[in-house]
């Protein structure tokens, strides 16, 4: 296995590493539990901007390596969709589990969990000694800045694909405002709404099944 | 500061089990536990995210560890991360590993799950709006983000870094 390349700020050249050199057979490959490992390990450490950046580069990888096809891959995606956890997580943890059973499943969460863990206490740890200097003072409000406009983005597209219907708009208003107001009782009252939500779903036929694709 | 160590765990465990549709969803709730019972204050809590966002990992894990750090040093870090971490990866090996399921049913329950999502994405945006009255510079830049997004294919991450490079630049300039 090459090492890990510092300068690879192209994902393409990242997700190269370790290719085998015949290129992906049609026949699924079985990895170590270390393989596994090493590759989430790599993809999480360059990998900034969270889930949404990560799982198109982790569905590139595996796919490269012939470790799993296109189908099987959303068919995977599918299903951590109606799980709680970071998506990077749960889909690392979801192919290594396809891949090699319980240990894949250990190296697919370890390799997402160690990299950011490592740099974000190397960070924390050096913070508070750096924050008040002006580049990194205006690194970090500069930052921050967008966030903002990137989750009002984020919520614009989520509505913007979704089918709705008339009791999915008043579900998604009741539930919005009732989170809004929430305060510290976030978490039940999310439970309380997607339970509505999926009232108002009803017995109807759904319109939404097939949907779940990236 | 004076958060006990169950009363983190607790919190914690209670975001990762509702830690549905990715990072920003769970950073509004992170930000109604931990600067709503005052554990860390708005601006303690802008710099986590700030950092979160620009260091690389899952945004949602990386300010969970990030807020255990600021608790309670590097034990924290660890122990903060293995709250958020243990419902969502006890479900995950109960499908993936145990049960073999696929949720394929998955059609109302991901819509109504969807529809959770988009509330607490309206929430996280609730609490951050106070920020863009209070710093017109923040605001443009939130507004452009917004569009590029909505508008391009671009990563967010070189928006994220645009930004920050400005900050940078303009804090040494202006002060």
């Amino acid at each position: 296995m090459k090492r890990f390349v510092k300068r690879a700020s192209s994902m393409d050249e990242l997700t190269s590493v370790g290719r085998d050199a015949r290129g992906a057979a049609p026949e699924a490959k079985r990895p170590s539990p270390a393989e596994i490992f090493w590759l989430f390990c790599r993809i999480s450490a360059v990998t900034i901007g969270g889930g949404y950046v990560m799982v198109p580069v982790i569905q590139r990888s595996v796919e490269r390596k012939g470790w799993l096809d296109e189908s099987s891959f959303y068919e995977l995606f599918a299903t951590t969709q109606g799980l709680p956890g970071p998506l990077a997580l749960n889909v690392a943890c979801f192919i290594g589990a396809r891949l090699r059973g319980p240990a894949g499943f250990a190296a697919g969460a370890l390799g997402i969990l160690l990299p950011p863990f490592a740099a974000i206490v190397v960070v924390a740890a050096v913070l508070h000694r750096i924050a008040d200097f002006p580049l990194a003072r205006g690194f970090l409000d500069g930052a921050y800045a967008v966030v903002p406009g990137l989750v009002a983005a984020l919520l614009f597209n989520m509505i913007k694909k979704k089918r709705w219907s008339k009791r999915r708009v008043a579900a998604a208003v009741i539930g919005a405002v009732a989170l809004i107001a929430s305060g510290a009782w976030a978490v039940p009252v999310f439970f309380a709404v997607v339970a509505l939500a999926r009232l108002a779903e009803g017995r109807a036929p759904g319109a939404s099944v097939g949907r779940s694709r990236p | 500061m004076s958060t006990g160590w169950l009363e983190m765990i607790f919190a914690f465990a209670k975001i990762g089990a509702a830690s549905f549709g990715g990072g920003w969803t769970i950073v509004g709730i992170i930000h109604a536990s931990v600067v709503g019972s005052g554990w860390l204050s708005q601006a303690e809590f802008a710099d986590v995210v700030a950092i979160a966002q620009v260091t690389p990992g899952p945004v949602a894990l990386n300010t969970a560890t990030l807020v255990g750090f600021r608790l309670h040093g590097p034990l924290g870090a660890v122990v903060a991360t293995a709250s958020v971490v243990a419902a969502p990866l006890a479900l995950s090996f109960i499908v993936a590993v145990a049960a073999h399921a696929k949720l394929r049913d998955g059609g109302k329950l991901n819509e109504a799950l969807k529809t959770g999502t988009i509330g607490l994405l309206a929430m996280t945006l609730w609490g951050l709006l106070p920020r863009l009255y209070e710093s017109w510079p923040a605001a443009l830049a939130s507004a452009f983000a917004f569009v590029a997004v909505t508008r391009t294919k671009i990563n967010p991450l070189w928006i994220i870094l645009g930004s920050a490079a400005i900050g940078a630049v303009g804090r040494l300039a202006f002060g």
